[in-house]
């Protein structure tokens, strides 16, 4: 799932709207990082209806790509065909979530799932509570397959059209389901989490939906979704990576094949705007800083559990600390795009093409510096109690 | 005669100036126009304003901040917004004022600095507090 970006707030910036860009929670319009950067606008709360979710409340901007555009993906389409679907594996050659979860057609499927469980108890609360952060991203796939499909020149028009790029949103779409159905079976057998809870989350987080503000714009959408792999990639692989610290083999495993997708899906991603950069190095860089500014948003930022306001900040904040998804991966991310799609080198670009070059190519080492500053504050320690882990406390 | 400025003359009309030859004591009675420094004394702030340096330095670092030109205008009530600053900007800029003036803002206080005034407004006090705990 490419989508997860933890907005980086620095401190109380960067978790909010971060992005991080981003619509956020009213509470703060500050800078924010993706993941920890957020974008500026506000979530509003209501006061008078208790336990209403979070809404987006800035102005959605609709189809702000010139439409002689769309042509340009129009005439990728043949391209796209040999050289993004081939990053899509055949369903045949797929992992299935039964493949890492304990077989229930075996006789030694009781044992297996105690084998599971005794395992999951060694794993302490914050990392389940990051696990199921990532878990209800994942959960949240609708918004994302139909976020794909806002955008102009490349959506699926009827649901099975037949261009490469609708076929490559399905597959995609496909393949990213796998993550969600492992996680949700893989939690429910652990017997360490609140189910109940966690489903209920999922669904107000699919009834909020999200805005990325990309507009319509394939443009800002696959930098957007770019940056969101690459995202996904990095959390994925430390969750594994702390799974296999704790002794969890399996669910090292787990975490580190949705990790695999993640990278081939950003493969894509990045070589489609790579292609843009070569087609329209002006429109892309333009669009690339526009993102940036706006801050890339965390898919999950309206996430809510009927009960906790701050349950987003909250869980980014937990992600940071255990340094699943932080601040500097934010600025790793850009910094990594930067040379990926040679932004310093491009050349012939109008005036306002080389100011928006000039501030992505300067962004990164700014949250850095920022970032630095903010963790050398020091800061109290606040335990937050999480539905998701029966209100037991974890600390921020 | 009095070896008063003649401007303070012109102030003076709430004050009674006691003819002595000697020394004119300018006692303010009533309402004094502010902007007059001669008649500032410490017991008196006038306005609440900050410092003039400290609203120049501030005007300077964001200036270098926001890349302005130098005949750019950035006056006390200049907003950043307006100036163009975005929220990393102003992130930036409170981050500079901290490291200048040797003060910590807390985030509750750096969402209200969205002016020059503001800014050195918040800086003056912090400093002051600063140096009456030291």
């Amino acid at each position: 799932m490419a989508i997860r970006i933890n907005t980086v707030s620095f401190q109380s910036e960067l978790y909010r709207s971060f992005t991080i860009p981003q619509p956020k929670p009213i509470r703060s319009p500050k800078f924010s990082m993706a993941s920890t950067i957020g974008s500026s606008t506000a979530k509003v709360e209501s006061t008078k209806k208790p336990f209403t979710p979070p809404k987006e409340v800035h102005q959605q901007v609709l189809h702000s790509m010139p439409p002689q555009k769309i042509e340009i993906f129009k005439s990728m389409e043949g391209w796209a065909e040999d050289n993004i679907l081939v990053h899509l594996k055949p369903v045949e050659k797929c992992w299935q979530a039964q493949d890492f979860l304990p077989d229930p057609a075996s006789d030694g499927f009781m044992e297996q799932v105690e084998e599971l469980r005794a395992r999951a108890k060694e794993i302490p609360d914050d990392y389940f509570v990051v696990l199921v952060g990532d878990m209800i991203t994942e959960e949240a796939l609708p918004t994302y397959q139909t976020m794909l499909n806002t955008l102009d020149g490349v959506r699926d028009e009827t649901g099975a059209s037949p261009t490469s790029w609708a076929i490559w949103t399905r597959a995609w779409t496909a393949e990213e389901n796998r993550h969600g159905d492992l996680l949700h079976q893989y939690l429910y057998l652990s017997g360490r989490v609140d189910m109940r809870q966690i489903q209920k989350t999922i669904q107000y987080l699919i009834g909020s939906g999200m805005d990325p503000r990309t507009e319509n714009s394939p443009y800002l959408g696959f930098i957007y979704t770019s940056f969101q792999e690459r995202a996904t990639f990095i959390s994925h692989g430390n969750t594994a990576r702390h799974a296999k610290e704790y002794g969890d083999l399996k669910l090292a495993q787990m975490c580190g094949i949705i990790a695999a997708d993640e990278k081939r899906h950003e493969t894509a991603y990045t070589k489609i705007v790579e292609k843009l950069f070569e087609i329209d190095p002006d429109g892309t860089v333009l669009a690339f800083a526009d993102m940036m500014r706006k801050k890339i948003s965390m898919p999950a930022h309206l996430m809510y559990d009927g009960r906790d306001d701050n349950l987003f900040d909250h869980f980014s904040a937990v992600a940071q600390r255990l340094g699943v998804y932080t601040a500097k991966d934010y600025a790793d991310i850009l910094e990594f795009l930067v040379g990926r799609w040679k932004v310093a080198d491009l050349t012939g670009l109008s005036g306002e093409g080389r100011k928006a070059q000039d501030y992505v190519c300067g962004l990164a080492p700014r949250i850095r510096r920022l970032e630095e500053r903010n963790s050398a504050k020091a800061k109290e320690s606040v335990n937050v109690p999480f539905s998701w882990i029966f209100d037991r406390q974890v600390k921020l | 005669m009095a070896t008063v400025p003649v401007t303070c003359v012109r102030l003076t009309t709430s004050m009674q100036m006691v003819g002595k030859t000697s020394s004119l004591k300018l006692v303010p009675m009533g309402r004094i126009k502010s902007g007059f420094p001669c008649l500032r004394t410490s017991r008196f702030q006038i306005s609440c304003s900050a410092k003039p340096e400290t609203v120049n330095k501030v005007c300077d670092i964001v200036k270098t901040q926001l890349a302005l030109s130098s005949d750019t205008v950035v006056a006390p009530d200049s907003k950043f917004a307006t100036l163009g600053a975005d929220s990393l900007d102003t992130v930036e800029i409170v981050m500079t004022l901290e490291e200048e003036f040797g003060i910590s803002v807390e985030e509750e206080n750096s969402q209200n600095i969205t002016t020059v005034q503001e800014a050195a407004d918040l800086i003056e006090k912090l400093v002051e507090k600063k140096n009456a705990t030291a």
